[in-house]
């Protein structure tokens, strides 16, 4: 023994292996493990039961208890009677005479191989180990934290259902339970009892844990052996006696809640429930809440499910809702605390919604609860105050509360809503008072601030609009408190935020009320708005401000001077060249540029007068050309970095011009107004040439395509004679992103002009076709599509738009341009990615994109007689090789999915094709077809069937023939000729 | 609580246990603190591998020396030995495998056994990997025994810091405590898919107000 002791030491985080070599303890470790799988049982038991006797050592200690229960429980060895009986005895002794001074973690280890001992051989083969371990009266600490241990022992690893356990262990644990059922569990109960009386002072921690041990069984004992007159007032003087220690009151808390959760009929759970009310005077009080949170919860959660199942109209669900409400202040208290360890919020939380959503007409009384529940709700959706500073500055911890919050808020802001809706009344009185006490005081704190503001944000999603339009309820008195409302903690961004939105949450009311738009106004360009100090909260009320002038447009005249005043430094800050120094991060959408926007959008209302357009249109285009025009003279003497000052500077007067020019229409700005389209013009040619100095500083140059969509939009078909040349700027160092950009403006200008775009195109087509080759070519994709690269990815973007281009040509009168002399070069090339496409590509929806070009194709360059056609050849060519490939072979190969929808939509296109093909080709195309059919070995009767159908009307039955040839398809034949198809595979 | 032959150091130190089934990815994570990494020690001996990860706290440094009982979960070691004096513990789980998390409970049963009223908190690792099958929602136990729960990314480092964290407040009894400088992590192996885990981290919030199901059996389906 004295060399396995001296392995234990050695192989363990003890203080004796500190001086060994790792050789050394290797050793150790293999001896110990050949101690364990070598050594006989009997002689392994014996040599365990020594180092139990004679070591000092806990380490020794514990690798005994654990070798011999791995040897019970894992090789079912030790299997002779004679060694079971002197481990019984010699545990048994050690468990009776155990000292609660040892070690917990040698107490628990013993008490396990005692619940082991228990499952194998309780009652059959040794029925006393209750009765030799249940301490005797009055029971000692020692024996009674070892019984105890031993019974969660128990509970742990076998009665308990938190554990997976199989069919042998679930048949064990029955067997147990029956029998201590029948012997000893009134004795037990009796136990307990006396040692919560005789410990609770003289040593809490035992006392705590022999309640523990209770608590465990309360679900299959006979509860009336707790829940009596006896025990349970027991247990509440010791949950809210102030001497009782925390562990201890917890574990009486516990038995109380067990009591309540155990599991009855209805109506006996009512009598229980009533009986645990009526032995703890002021059972539901706050005190009682915050003392013992878990079991009011339990509590009222249990009477909440009693009132459900037994309703309202029975005297004992009555009783139950009752009983429930009067625990309510309790469980309100429990909430409030806030204590995450006591408290399981979630619960709480998922009782309280229970109890709102029984309610259909609330009580008086209820509504009373109601306001409670909702400062519930407010008191857990306010942040702490501690993370104020962070949440001001939002630095990495305030943004990490702040995302907290948002997640905490969701379920409690489910609640209010609930809340809302069976108590509107009640929850706008609440709103009231939160926001005249927030006005009222100048030491009112962020936090009360900001959930005060954030549910009366809350408040405007529920209420419909037509509520907020007319003011219902308090609403007409709330909203016009809040528009002249300054809080003193306004300059906290969340206060100022959380405000702006909730006003413009309920502007549908300063739109039906006149009186309050100056109000309104004011809100946004002073300090709380567009002139706070905090920049992200300026951003914001920008947003805004462009979202009310949208809303409220001809309203906003008479004060567009005041606008247009209190925004000049906003607006010259914006395109400031040192802006860039500011070192602030926005989100992508909300970067100060919606000022632009929003003036834009102000004088383009068409109620404003022409002479004021101008005026105002004038002041705020000329300072941006010249500072552009500035800025470029000086680029082209000293350089244009593309990260410099003067760079961004550039980018942010384009980001501004472009905003400005979506309060502007192409009816207003070229129908009724021309004198704006002028300024437009002009402006555009100050920015062409930004682009024609500096075509490749990508940022900038990016700008600019977006400033130009704008242009294409509202200087319509004028526009015409500048694209040339920024066109052939853009061409400049162009890559695939640029490439892809680039194509989306001319998708963009082809569509809007359609033919009056043909020069344009013809001028330029031959440098776009010839920059595709080189990126599109066959070895950008060598790689393979799997690769999921950013640079594949705008590779296949750009594909996608080169094809809509194509498209878009076919489609817009613009074919001609494909057969000039200049473009003509590239026809072949084009001709054959379109038929490799339309055949073959991954991408199902690429191939409807080509089929749909060639079908424009064929009826533009193709007539009845052959003589005209416009291209030589192609009618061969879509004869022989696009009929083949694409509407026979692509449509037979097995990859072809008829269940997906995309597919079928391409099949439409291609039956489309066909019919065109006949239309224009007749015979020609149809002989040539049908002899690929017959060679696809097509009955010969169902390829005259389709020769048939193809002369007919109906093209549903055209392609009858195709599906056949896919015998594991035949069910699609059938389909296609159900007289109700309509596209879909059932 | 170093291992015999390991520096020790004049700052708080504690022994943190982390148990988990097998392949949950308890080594990887522990790994991925490079500092800890580089002075390691693998201890043959014991069959545990010991890794000392410092942490810079608004209070001063302090080290955790994790105790990766990697590879001796099933049987052979010291096991449940190893936890004696443990003050901390990592339960870690594979949200891409039920019976991990369905072997969560057992974990924590055998290692409060020895380490009584420890912090604890409770790890679902794996969160980048798409093929969920443990939901955000249907991991309820950190409730029921007052763990703290995070999803975390080995791979990814995705909330690498946040367990240590939470164990760190625990146990220095103050819940304002915070890590002032980022450990030195090696670079993740995969991205995140932060749209994806914030529907799950949703999920997990929604989840917190659901009623604690009675046992797991709606995990097996």
């Amino acid at each position: 023994m004295d060399d396995l002791e001296q392995a234990i030491l050695l192989a363990s985080d003890s203080p004796a292996a500190a001086a060994a070599s790792p050789a050394v303890r290797a050793e150790a470790l293999a001896y110990c493990a050949r101690a364990r799988d070598e050594t006989p049982p009997s002689s392994l038991l014996h040599l365990c039961l020594y180092g139990l006797a004679s070591s000092p050592h806990a380490h020794v200690h514990f690798w005994c208890l654990q070798t011999i229960h791995d040897a019970l429980l894992l090789r079912r060895r030790l299997a002779l009677p004679d060694d079971l009986a002197l481990l019984r005895s010699s545990l048994l002794s050690l468990a009776v005479s155990s000292n609660a001074a040892s070690p917990p973690f040698l107490r628990n280890k013993l008490a396990q191989l005692l619940a082991l001992l228990v499952r194998f051989e309780y009652p059959h083969v040794y029925p006393s180990y209750f009765l030799d371990l249940i301490p005797p009266s009055p029971p000692l600490p020692g024996p009674t934290d070892m019984f105890a241990r031993v019974l969660v022992s128990l509970d742990d690893d076998l009665l308990s259902q938190d554990y997976p356990r199989n069919a042998e262990e679930a048949s064990d644990a029955g067997r147990v339970k029956d029998a201590m059922r029948a012997q000893c569990v009134p004795q037990i109960a009796r136990h307990w009892h006396e040692a919560a009386v005789s410990l609770r002072a003289a040593d809490p921690a035992v006392a705590a844990v022999a309640l523990d041990a209770a608590r465990r069984c309360i679900s299959w004992i006979d509860v009336s052996l707790v829940a009596n007159d006896v025990f349970v007032p027991l247990l509440f003087d010791i949950a809210l006696s102030p001497g009782s220690v925390a562990p201890l009151a917890a574990a009486a808390v516990g038995c109380l809640s067990a009591v309540a959760a155990k599991r009855m009929d209805a109506r006996a759970k009512v009598a229980l429930l009533r009986s645990l009310m009526s032995a703890q005077k002021g059972f539901g009080s706050p005190d009682s809440g915050l003392k013992m949170a878990h079991l009011v919860t339990a509590y009222a959660v249990e009477a909440l499910e009693c009132y459900r199942k037994l309703g309202s109209s029975d005297a004992d669900g009555a009783a139950a809702l009752e009983m429930l409400e009067e625990v309510l202040p309790a469980v309100f208290a429990a909430a409030e605390s806030g204590d995450d360890d006591e408290v399981d919020s979630g619960s709480v939380l998922e009782f309280l919604s229970g109890y709102v959503s029984t309610m259909k007409a609330p009580t008086e009384k209820q509504l009373g609860h109601l306001g409670q529940i909702l400062e519930v709700v407010r008191m857990q959706m306010s942040y702490d105050p501690v993370y104020r500073g962070h949440l001001d500055v939002l630095d990495k911890i305030g943004k990490e509360e702040e995302d907290l919050m948002a997640e905490q808020r969701k379920d409690l802001i489910a609640l209010f809503r609930s809340i809302c809706r069976v108590a509107p009344g009640t929850t706008q009185l609440f709103i009231r008072g939160l926001l005249v006490t927030a006005l009222s005081s100048a030491e009112v704190s962020v936090e009360d601030v900001e959930v005060a503001l954030t549910l009366f944000y809350r408040l405007g999603e529920i209420v419909g609009e037509e509520e907020i339009r007319t003011g219902a309820g308090l609403i007409r008195e709330l909203v016009p408190m809040l528009l002249s409302a300054r809080f003193s903690c306004h300059t906290h961004r969340l206060v100022a935020l959380v405000y702006l939105d909730t006003i413009s949450r309920y502007i549908k009311f300063m739109q039906e009320n006149d009186q309050y738009v100056p109000h309104l106004l004011t809100v946004f360009l002073d300090e709380r708005g567009i002139h706070h100090q905090n920049a992200h909260v300026s951003c914001h009320a920008g947003y805004l401000l462009m979202r009310a002038i949208r809303l409220l447009k001809a309203k906003l005249v008479p004060y567009l001077d005041t606008i247009l005043q209190s925004l000049q430094d906003a607006l010259v800050q914006f395109t400031a060249t040192d802006w860039a120094n500011k070192d602030i991060k926005f989100s992508s959408s909300e970067d100060g540029s919606q000022i632009f926007e929003a003036v834009g959008l102000l004088i383009g209302i068409e109620e404003v007068s022409p002479d004021k357009q101008v005026q105002c249109l004038t002041a705020l285009l000329n300072p941006l050309c010249q500072q552009i025009e500035s800025l470029v003279m000086d680029a082209k003497a000293q350089g244009l970095e593309e990260s410099s000052p003067r760079a961004i500077g550039l980018q942010q007067i384009i980001v501004a011009l472009t905003m400005i020019s979506k309060g502007f229409n192409e009816r207003l700005v070229m129908g009724s107004r021309p004198t704006l389209g002028v300024m437009f013009k002009k402006t555009l040619d100050v920015v062409l040439q930004v682009l024609i100095s500096f075509p490749n500083v990508k940022p900038l140059r990016s700008k600019i395509i977006s400033f130009l969509h704008r242009m294409v939009e509202i200087l319509g078909i004028s526009v015409l004679p500048c694209i040339p040349i920024a066109l052939r700027q853009l061409l400049v160092d162009n890559e695939a992103k640029d490439m892809s950009e680039f194509l989306y403006l001319i998708n963009q200008i082809i569509c809007k002009f359609k033919s009056s775009a043909n020069a344009l195109l013809e001028d330029v087509f031959p440098a776009i076709a010839s920059h595709l080759s080189v990126i599109l070519s066959h070895d950008a994709f060598s790689n393979g599509f799997a690769s999921n690269t950013e640079e594949m990815r705008e590779l296949q973007e750009l594909e996608k738009r080169f094809y809509a281009f194509l498209l878009h040509i076919a489609t817009h009168d613009l074919s001609t341009v494909l057969l000039t002399p200049s473009c003509r070069h590239y026809l072949e090339n084009i001709m054959q990615l379109l038929l490799i496409t339309s055949c073959s590509h991954k991408e199902i929806s690429h191939r409807k994109t080509c089929v749909q070009t060639f079908v424009n194709l064929i009826k533009d360059w193709c007539s009845s007689s052959e003589i005209e056609d416009k291209l030589p050849g192609f009618r061969v060519f879509m004869i022989e090789k696009f009929a083949t490939g694409c509407c026979l072979q692509s449509v037979l190969d097995k990859s072809f999915n008829f269940r997906d929808g995309i597919s079928i939509a391409l099949f439409g296109e291609i039956m489309m094709a066909q019919k065109v093909m006949y239309e224009r080709f007749g015979e020609n195309f149809v002989v040539n077809f049908v002899t690929k059919l017959r060679e696809a070995h097509c009955p010969p009767d169902l390829a005259e069937q389709y020769y048939q159908k193809l002369q007919g009307s109906c093209i549903i039955y055209v392609h009858k023939a195709l599906p056949f040839l896919r015998s594991e398809d035949v069910y699609c034949g059938n389909i296609f000729t159900e007289p109700g198809y309509r596209g879909k595979v059932p | 609580m170093a291992l015999p032959n390991q520096q020790t150091v004049d700052y708080p130190s504690f022994k943190l246990v982390i148990v988990g089934d097998g392949g949950t990815g308890k080594t990887t994570f522990v790994k991925r603190h490079l500092t800890g990494e580089f002075e390691k020690k693998y201890e043959p001996t014991i069959g545990v591998e010991v890794h000392p990860l410092d942490f810079f706290t608004n209070c001063g440094k302090i080290r955790f020396y994790c105790w990766d009982t990697a590879g001796q979960e099933k049987f052979g070691g010291l096991r449940d030995g190893y936890y004696i004096h443990g003050q901390c513990a990592i339960i870690m789980f594979d949200v891409t495998s039920r019976l991990t998390y369905k072997n969560v409970p057992t974990w924590h049963r055998d290692l409060c056994r020895v380490c009584e009223n420890i912090p604890i908190v409770l790890c679902g690792n794996k969160v980048d990997v798409k093929n969920r099958q443990v939901k955000a929602k249907q991991v309820t136990f950190h409730r029921k025994k007052n763990l703290q729960y995070y999803e975390v990314s080995a791979k990814s480092n995705y909330n690498f810091e946040k367990p240590f964290l939470y164990l760190a407040r625990k146990l220095a009894g103050d819940g304002n405590l915070h890590f002032v400088e980022t450990p030195a992590l090696a670079p993740p192996d995969v991205t995140i898919d932060l749209a994806a885990q914030q529907q799950h981290e949703a999920e997990l919030a929604a989840a917190a107000a659901q009623p604690l199901p009675d046992d797991d059996d709606d995990l097996i389906e």
